[in-house]
């Protein structure tokens, strides 16, 4: 994900900012990381470029 | 990944259609440069593709995992999410949905990505009327919704489904096929679709 992405993105929970950590950067985007609700602090996991931001009990299911 | 691997992953995500490609074509017929756009349940990516050739910046967001990686090798900016819910509030000035609309008998529902695609569940409505509850949220002022819809899900309902939410429609483009015909709702907040275009 690039990181202008972050103007955008809120917790889908309670809507309220995310803070990235990152783990590896690969040029302008973020390839492994964390996104952290700075309220309620969920934590959502950026893997391989892409920021998984379903709510926790969507998150295991995985019907393929 | 083996050839049978990637077949298998591409029987996952949905395929442009002509369901897509009416969807596509509105919307770039229809963005003004400069503006930001979502697409949901972007797929493969193909009607955010189209969308951001017309110059403006697409995201795009899908449930489907194998999906998100699909549109991402495609260059769409992509989150995996459910609809509208990770946005921020008042930042899109379109937003583009080509939903799951075949109304399905629960005997029918197979429990895989393509069916998540397809099925609308019992009355085709079942992802839709979610979508129509939240989306005015992410709405940037003057922004609107395009919706393709098909008659097969009953647009007199979805119409008024979205007026209880105080949003108005209106059919901007069609498409008939053999057994239906395929429908581009223009939908905005009841404010906004009173302003002189």
């Amino acid at each position: 994900m690039r990181e202008d992405l972050m103007d955008i993105i809120c917790c889908p929970l309670d809507k309220h900012e995310l803070d990235l950590e990152v783990i590896r950067r690969d040029d302008d985007e973020i390839m492994e990381g964390r996104l952290v609700c700075t309220e309620c602090g969920e934590e959502y996991p950026v893997e391989d470029g892409i920021p998984n931001l379903l709510p926790p009990d969507m998150r295991e299911e995985s019907p393929a | 990944m083996t050839d049978l691997a990637e077949r298998r992953d591409l029987e996952q995500v949905y395929q442009p259609a002509e369901d897509s490609r009416l969807l596509a074509d509105t919307a770039a017929e229809r963005v003004r440069e400069g503006e930001l756009v979502l697409d949901v349940g972007t797929g493969s990516g193909y009607a955010a593709s189209v969308t951001a050739d017309a110059g403006v910046d697409v995201v795009g967001v899908d449930v489907n995992p194998l999906a998100c990686r699909e549109a991402r090798a495609n260059g769409v900016p992509v989150v995996q999410a459910n609809l509208t819910d990770p946005f921020r509030d008042a930042v899109f000035d379109l937003v583009v949905f080509n939903p799951p609309y075949l109304p399905t008998p629960p005997e029918d529902e197979r429990d895989d990505w393509m069916e998540y695609a397809l099925s609308g569940g019992e009355d085709g409505r079942a992802v839709i009327e979610p979508f129509l509850d939240d989306v005015e949220r992410v709405l940037a002022p003057g922004g609107r919704v395009l919706l393709l819809l098909s008659t097969l899900t009953g647009l007199e309902a979805v119409v008024e489904y979205a007026g209880e939410q105080g949003l108005v429609a209106e059919e901007v483009a069609a498409e008939k096929h053999p057994f239906e015909r395929l429908v581009v709702l223009s939908i905005a907040p009841a404010d906004v679709a009173d302003e002189p275009a």
